[in-house]
């Protein structure tokens, strides 16, 4: 590994990059014009509180406490739904997106879990929803984060719900917070694939890396320079959809050492892909086509733009095999729900992933043409 | 082999194979330092896959490669730094300028002081240094390609096919920077299917055909042991002219402009062609007699033309 050869070649591929100015100019700026366009449709949405219809089947102190401490969350507004009423009718009536219902018999179960130390004990709450609605699956994200909270104080310590209720974070989650993580998630992807395939595909078109392999340099140098390439258009762009987040929508997405580790992971991941496609793929033009294919499916069925959960469970279950989803589910672990167990899990994932395909794809690469 | 060879190339019955095709089959020769050796020949009879081999790019099937002493399979490591390359088709960075360009292979080979000014002037590229690659025309592409197989000061210079798919001014051009490299004595290994090229620049040239060395001298040489003839030709000449000659025996030919071509094997002959021409009142509006070249030394050695329209030297001159 020679350095200088590195910082030739980054520096060569970076001039040459930003000496194309339309593929410059698109590269950076359409995740800022989604941003932009998705935030601004969904801004009205969620400026607001959740309504949060509630039905409360078990009519008892303890079942109430359920919807006092999901008002004490100042995310949700309360609207309770009388017990006799059928909750899906309901919902269809008064265009609810989603009604909460407590089961009969809550208390019981409750008591049975804490004063019997029956951990068997328990209770299904109901989510009654509209599939069709943008802001559902926010929603019920929220209110498993809610309820997993109140778990953890139930198994952790002696029952005292209302201190475990008011821990909850307060405030609001807006659907723009949801998308920026993952259109950061599909920037990266995209500048990553693009960039390995077309660029060395052209170049061994054009035989340049024929050139280049009658060189001092090496095929891990080149690769090393496309990584940090790759990588340096990544953090560019990132703080720019990150700046765009902040000013125009006020976003609350927090930063951590996760971020740079997602996103280090992304490119790895899709440089890997990348120099695989190169490898199968001989002409520029098949390249991007190749290219595209990976890229749809992952940036649609992996819960980019849209929820997941508002897709049909073969699609979601599809979704679990395609690497990207990791990557948006592990940054929004880390800049969202502040959940460093799930985003190290998550990264856990993606790092096998990448690791493996990272390795076929330098294995693959083939630097001198003949045998 | 010795530390430091007496020859820069020897190639020892090399051959290469890509599944059932033999692309060279059995090929030997040496390249003295500071020759200009061409390998002369038709697209696709092994020109390419030979130089590669030697350039360390491509692996031979069998045979003994070394280059400056060294096994070309086994101290890739060690040549790369002493050899320069002009790829087939070369080509670079687009957007990348000339000066930035040879800056750029300069670090690869760490020549912390390569003299990048002195390159751009060699290769005739001052007013053009700051030119992206994009904005070159094929012929400045091709000098800029030179300069770069230059950066790292090789002992052992390859250009394939240097001057492939320009057109004749540029051509020369490039010519020209050639000459100046065998001036300052570099070994030089040039592969080409122009004649006019290895005529002008070789000083061994090997003729290939289907993978074989059909023959190898200095061009001269091989004109004078293979084509021991001069060629007459007459242009617009009115039909009594072409049985005058046949007439005399000579064997002539005739082409679409009415001109007619002869082989002949002195001077006298020529004398003797005009002289039966005139008794005929047989008119020509004009004559050219030339040595023939490698072109006819080709033709005569593999019964193929080198390409299309390639016969009778085209005029170049």
């Amino acid at each position: 590994m020679n350095l200088r050869v590195v910082g030739a070649s980054l520096a060569v591929s970076l001039k040459s990059f930003y000496r194309e100015k339309t593929a410059m100019f698109f590269t950076m700026t359409f995740p800022i014009l989604l941003i932009l366009v998705f935030g601004s449709i969904f801004m009205d949405d969620d400026e607001l509180h959740f309504t949060l219809c509630v039905q409360d089947l078990d009519q008892t102190e303890t079942s109430a406490e359920i919807a006092t401490a999901l008002a004490l969350t100042e995310t949700f507004k309360i609207t309770r739904v009388e017990p006799a009423i059928d909750a899906v009718q309901y919902a269809k009536n008064n265009k609810a997106n989603l009604v909460l219902v407590i089961p009969k018999g809550y208390e019981k179960s409750y008591t049975q879990y804490l004063q019997f130390d029956n951990a068997n004990a328990f209770a299904t709450l109901t989510y009654v929803y509209d599939p069709s609605s943008s802001s559902v699956v926010t929603k019920m994200q929220l209110l498993n984060m809610v309820f997993a909270t109140m778990n953890q104080g139930l198994s952790a310590s002696p029952p005292f719900i209302r201190t475990a209720q008011i821990s909850i974070h307060t405030r609001r989650y807006r659907f723009i917070e949801f998308f920026i993580p993952g259109i950061i998630a599909m920037a990266v992807m995209t500048e990553s694939l693009f960039g390995t395939v077309n660029v060395n595909t052209e170049l061994r078109q054009k035989g340049i890396i024929r050139k280049l392999s009658t060189t001092p340099i090496t095929r891990a140098d080149w690769i090393l320079s496309n990584i940090l390439h790759q990588f340096i258009l990544a953090v560019i762009s990132t703080t720019a959809m990150l700046l765009v987040g902040y000013a125009v929508f006020d976003v609350h997405l927090e930063i951590t050492g996760w971020l740079p580790i997602f996103m280090v992971l992304d490119v790895f991941m899709f440089v890997g892909i990348g120099m695989i496609l190169t490898r199968i793929v001989k002409e520029a033009q098949s390249a991007s086509a190749a290219a595209n294919a990976v890229l749809f499916p992952m940036m649609f069925l992996s819960g980019s733009f849209f929820p997941l959960e508002m897709m049909p469970d073969f699609l979601q279950a599809f979704a679990k095999v395609l690497p990207l989803y990791y990557v948006n589910e592990g940054l929004r672990a880390s800049m969202l729900f502040h959940d460093n167990g799930a985003a190290l899990s998550y990264a856990a994932i993606i790092g096998a992933i990448a690791a493996i395909v990272f390795i076929l794809g330098i294995t693959v690469t083939r630097w001198e043409e003949g045998r | 082999m010795t530390e430091e060879a007496e020859n820069a190339i020897e190639v020892e019955n090399l051959m290469k194979c890509y599944g059932n095709l033999t692309a060279v089959s059995d090929i030997s020769f040496t390249v003295r330092k500071g020759e200009v050796f061409a390998l002369l020949g038709p697209n696709g009879a092994g020109k390419t896959t030979t130089v590669e081999i030697i350039e360390t790019i491509r692996r031979p099937t069998s045979g003994k490669v070394h280059l400056l002493g060294m096994d070309v399979t086994k101290e890739k490591l060690d040549i790369v730094p002493r050899i320069g390359v002009l790829p087939q088709g070369f080509s670079s960075f687009d957007r990348i300028t000339v000066r930035e360009t040879l800056q750029y292979y300069s670090r690869l080979f760490s020549c912390r002081n390569a003299d990048i000014d002195g390159l751009i002037a060699l290769v005739n590229l001052t007013d053009k240094a700051e030119a992206q690659y994009m904005k070159l025309s094929g012929g400045l592409k091709q000098r800029l390609g030179i300069a770069i197989a230059l950066v790292n000061d090789p002992e052992v210079v390859f250009l394939d096919e240097p001057t492939t798919g320009l057109d004749p001014r540029a051509r020369h051009e490039v010519w020209e920077v050639l000459l100046g490299l065998k001036k300052e004595g570099k070994t030089v290994f040039l592969t080409t299917h122009y004649m006019e090229e290895a005529e002008l620049l070789a000083d061994t040239v090997a003729i290939i055909s289907k993978g074989r060395i059909i023959a190898m001298d200095a061009p001269v040489q091989l004109i004078e042991s293979n084509a021991d003839y001069l060629v007459l030709t007459l242009q617009s000449v009115d039909e009594k002219a072409f049985g005058v000659v046949g007439e005399m025996g000579f064997a002539p030919e005739t082409n679409n402009h009415r001109d007619i071509t002869v082989r002949v094997a002195a001077t006298e002959d020529i004398r003797k062609i005009l002289n039966a021409m005139k008794d005929a009142k047989a008119s020509f509006l004009g004559m050219d007699v030339r040595k023939p070249n490698l072109e006819q030394v080709f033709l005569k050695l593999t019964g193929e033309a080198l390409h299309d329209g390639a016969f009778g030297g085209k005029g170049a001159k």
